[in-house]
């Protein structure tokens, strides 16, 4: 067990953690942010990811300590306060979340995404997103969302 | 009937959860003290428990609880056929039959007390082929198979756990009948729902009463599970479940509740189970399963089929789960949706040592459309027929009778075939490389019980309580907009109290695609008993006949004098302080329709349906014969699932269900060693579908106006879209390649071998 410190969405957060733990379970039981999900373990589906300085990550398979000074951003902070992320926003309004067990990965990756780049063509969404497994939609909306984002963002 | 689409843009009730990471799923809740659950697993596929000693584990500092079958009531449940116990007794049938659950403080010291359980077995033979078990020699995957019991009409006969057949007209008259008749044979491996949420279960005990949260599809099911098993009345068994992270049919049915709810009694704690996903592809009974087909087809020169005759048989792997129905079913769908006057089909569901089969998204149909539509591609090719063409003479259709003898009323699959068609481009000119595929697939409505009730506070805001459940569809969420319609009310006004078996009445749950079909009925009826109570109150305020009170825009007024009006929320005050507004509903399901002229065994209700829904797929296709890998360029669905409610939600169940259905057609397929135990239960070598691989889906919906339908002649949408896709996939690669791929998946090395003419099938 060792002590340290990890920054979440802006707020440091002491952690007492054996430092064999991920920071998918660090995340979900010990700073106690329970949006990012666990779908298989093992870097295959994407409902873990995080965004570590604007990267992402799946966080089922980084260690928690390794993330100590540097900036994790889960989706519960992609709101700016009470406001939804435009892309949180476009992703309910074109219908892109079904039973929403990826959508946080999926909103993560679609994040970091657009700041690496800011107008992608349909293509680079659909590569951009293929680390993200969505057993419900088959895409379609979901890349409509980031499609329109992209948009909105630019104008 | 035109579309009666409610608001343009369909943001769902639950969707500000899923999206800001608000939302509990269950495995984000936990209780103060929950312990930990793990499962010891059988890891053989077919053998004799000679020794179970789990007291060392028991003594394991830390271990609350060691269950074995020993600890629970010594109950054999099964929908179907009463086969299965909770825990291994005696004999294990398959690599994830649990032995033992425990409890203990943490993960690790779970591990060291699975590690600490003794196990020893006889091995027994290992049945591992459809078709080998149901050799009057082959080795009995339950020796004991006829002291079990079973529902009614089962027939059953050893490693065949539910024999049915469909008999219409004489089939060798109608075979003689013929100019031509093709002979078919097909294989289709099991493969899986894959949710991307691996199952949680959550219970705590207080007194003699049990809180259950858990990630099912059905939660009065799971309910209806526990009791029997722990031997429980249904009052003292509450269901909870919280945002469900889908399902597809693989969380239907009783699963780990009551093991978990076991070991919770034991250890006067709350106990917690999360699966893995290695855990999630081998242990639940939800699988779809693989069959093999033998097809054969009479039809005249003028492309008239005069006869059809199918045998299949089923993988039931090691128990029945819910598979019960699936022999009757895939008999239908191994008939199709066509014109045959004389017909035969015998369907077998036969035990092995695999992991038991049960409801997937439309069970039995894609594997079964995919097997009889190519089977129909080769038929048409027969008699040099253009297979739309084909398609479009033998499809059943309004007033025209089906292969069990049901006579169709309104349907729309002749409209649905040229609309795909149409969609496609079919005809045009295309690379020798390319083809499009079309295939015809149907799927019932299911006429069940269902209960909602609504009711409205003082303050006008209201609240839908139902038994539904919402597995990602938005079925659920969609009841918001039909009370609202009810009432003159805004959808945003109602806020729904779902998927908890204690506050709500009974429904069937997510599945069978009946929750908009079944609720919406309910939810429907419950408003309008709302809805008179509003209208007797606005008469007496207004000083009219309650006759003509119009509810709208949130106001009762006087027909034809808009003046005289009232706001419901005024109306909603009075009645605080009187007789509240509560209203319930549940609604007669509609009668299954008459079946004529055909007999059955093993008869479970599956031939004859109520609002069946239809659809043609027409997918372009282009393989690379070199490699033998086949991409799909293009999708073009049609659907007639009647009125279209949400088209935002319907659309978003085509395309899933398409894609899922590209997975079926060319990556997902279960592999299985010579030891009957799963190759390939992992998402890395058992490939969904990502987003760089999905095409361009078109979608097409042909509104009908459909007898006995849901509300406002809808009929389900989540199954159907499922059911052709795969089948359209297979006639592209047969037109390309010049022959059918007779395994499914349709993997790059199955097409590449076919190309290259070379026998046997590689795994």
């Amino acid at each position: 067990m060792i002590s340290y410190t990890l920054n979440v969405n802006g707020i440091d957060y002491p952690v007492a953690a054996d430092q064999g733990r991920n920071l998918l379970s660090v995340l979900r039981t010990e700073v106690g942010l329970t949006g990012t999900k666990e779908g298989c373990d093992d870097c295959e589906c994407g409902a873990c990811m995080v965004l570590l300085d604007g990267q992402p990550v799946n966080s089922c398979s980084y260690l928690a300590v390794q993330a100590q000074g540097r900036a994790v951003t889960t989706v519960e902070g992609l709101q700016q306060g009470d406001e939804m992320h435009p892309l949180q926003r476009n992703i309910l309004e074109e219908g892109g979340v079904q039973c929403g067990f990826c959508t946080p990965g999926m909103l993560v990756s679609a994040c970091a995404l657009l700041e690496r780049n800011p107008s992608p063509s349909e293509e680079d969404v659909r590569i951009g997103l293929s680390g993200n497994l969505c057993r419900c939609t088959g895409y379609a909306k979901i890349v409509k969302a980031v499609q329109r984002t992209a948009a909105e963002l630019q104008s | 009937m035109s579309p009666t689409t409610t608001a343009p843009r369909f943001v769902r009730a639950d969707g500000p959860d899923k999206v800001t990471g608000s939302g509990r799923y269950t495995a984000d809740l936990t209780l103060t003290g929950a312990l930990v659950a793990k499962f010891k697993y059988a890891e053989v596929s077919h053998a004799r428990i000679t020794k179970l000693d789990v007291s060392a584990a028991r003594a394991i500092p830390g271990v609350f609880a060691v269950l074995t079958q020993d600890d629970v009531p010594d109950v054999r449940f099964g929908p179907f056929v009463q086969d299965r116990t909770l825990f291994a007794r005696d004999v294990v049938r398959f690599e994830g039959e649990i032995l033992a659950a425990v409890a203990a403080v943490d993960v690790p010291t779970a591990q060291r007390a699975l590690n600490a359980i003794v196990v020893e077995y006889a091995p027994l033979p290992v049945v591992n082929d459809i078709e080998a078990a149901l050799s009057p020699d082959a080795p009995l995957v339950h020796a004991d198979w006829s002291d079990y019991g079973a529902a009614g009409p089962i027939v059953r006969d050893r490693n065949d756990a539910s024999m049915a057949s469909i008999a219409k007209g004489d089939v060798d008259k109608g075979m003689a009948e013929a100019d031509v008749v093709v002979h078919s044979r097909y294989v289709a491996d099991g493969c899986h729902a894959a949710p991307i949420e691996p199952r949680a279960v959550l219970a705590q005990w207080e007194g003699n009463k049990v809180t259950i949260w858990t990630s099912t599809q059905v939660p009065f099911d799971a309910r209806a599970g526990v009791c029997e098993t722990l031997e429980l009345p249904a009052n003292r068994v509450r269901i909870i479940v919280p945002h469900l992270g889908g399902g597809f049919g693989g969380k239907c049915g009783f699963h780990y509740e009551a093991h978990v709810a076991a070991l919770a009694r034991a250890t006067k704690r709350p106990v917690r189970l999360v699966f893995s996903r290695r855990e999630e592809f081998v242990a639940p009974d939800r699988r779809r399963e693989g069959i093999v087909f033998d097809l054969e087809t009479g039809v005249r020169r003028d492309g008239t089929i005069t006869a059809r005759k199918v045998w299949l048989a089923i993988d039931n792997g090691a128990y029945t789960a819910d598979a019960g129905f699936f022999s009757q079913l895939a008999a239908m769908h191994a008939l199709g949706p066509y014109q045959v006057p004389h017909a035969f089909a015998e369907a077998h569901l036969v035990y092995t040592n695999h992991q038991p089969s049960g409801s997937v998204r439309a069970p039995t149909a894609p594997q079964t459309c995919w097997a009889l539509e190519s089977h129909t591609d080769e038929v048409a090719k027969a008699i040099g027929m253009d297979p739309v063409e084909f398609r479009l003479k033998n499809a059943v259709a309004t007033g025209k009778e089906g292969p069990s003898g049901q006579v169709y009323d309104e349907i729309g699959l002749v409209d649905c075939i040229r609309a795909a068609a149409d969609g496609a481009g079919y005809g045009q000119a295309l690379p020798d490389d390319e083809a499009i595929g079309v295939a015809i697939g149907w799927w019932p409505s299911f006429s069940v019980p269902s209960g909602a009730y609504v009711k409205i506070d003082g303050d006008g805001s209201g609240q839908i309580i139902t038994g539904a459940q919402e597995c990602g569809t938005g079925a659920v969420m969609t009841l918001r907009q039909l009370v609202a319609d009810e009432l003159g009310m805004q959808a945003e006004d109602f806020e729904l109290v779902y998927q908890d078996t204690s506050v709500a009445p009974y429904d069937m749950g997510a599945t069978g695609s009946q929750t908009l079909f079944n609720n919406g009925r309910a939810a429907v009826a419950a408003a309008g008993q709302i809805a008179e109570q509003l209208k007797q109150l606005a008469a007496e305020q207004l000083e009219a006949n309650p006759a003509d009170i119009v509810l709208a825009d949130g106001a009762a007024s006087v027909a034809g004098t808009p003046s005289r009006s009232v706001p419901i929320a005024e109306l909603a005050g009075i009645a605080a302080g009187g007789e509240l507004l509560i209203g319930h509903g549940s609604g007669a399901p509609p009668a299954p329709p008459e079946v004529v002229g055909a007999t059955c065994v093993g008869d479970v209700g599956m031939t004859a349906w109520v609002a069946p829904q239809f659809s043609c797929h027409a997918v372009r296709v282009k393989v690379d014969r070199d490699t033998g890998v086949a991409r799909v360029l293009h999708v073009s669905a049609a659907h007639d699932s009647g009125t279209i409610i949400n088209p935002v939600g319907a659309t978003g169940q085509v395309e899933g269900a398409v894609l899922m259905g590209i997975g079926q057609a060319l990556t997902e397929g279960t592999r299985y060693d010579d030891e009957a135990k799963q190759r390939n239960a992992a998402l890395l070598e058992y490939k969904l579908q990502t987003c760089a691989d999905a095409p361009p889906i078109d979608i097409h919906f042909v509104e009908i106006d459909t007898p006995n339908a849901g509300p406002r002649g809808a009929k389900g949408l989540a199954e159907a879209p499922n059911v052709a896709t795969a089948a359209a996939i297979s006639n592209a690669i047969a037109a390309i390649i010049g022959t059918p791929v007779r395994q499914l998946p349709m993997t790059a090395e199955r097409v590449w071998s076919t190309v290259n003419g070379i026998e046997g099938s590689p795994a």
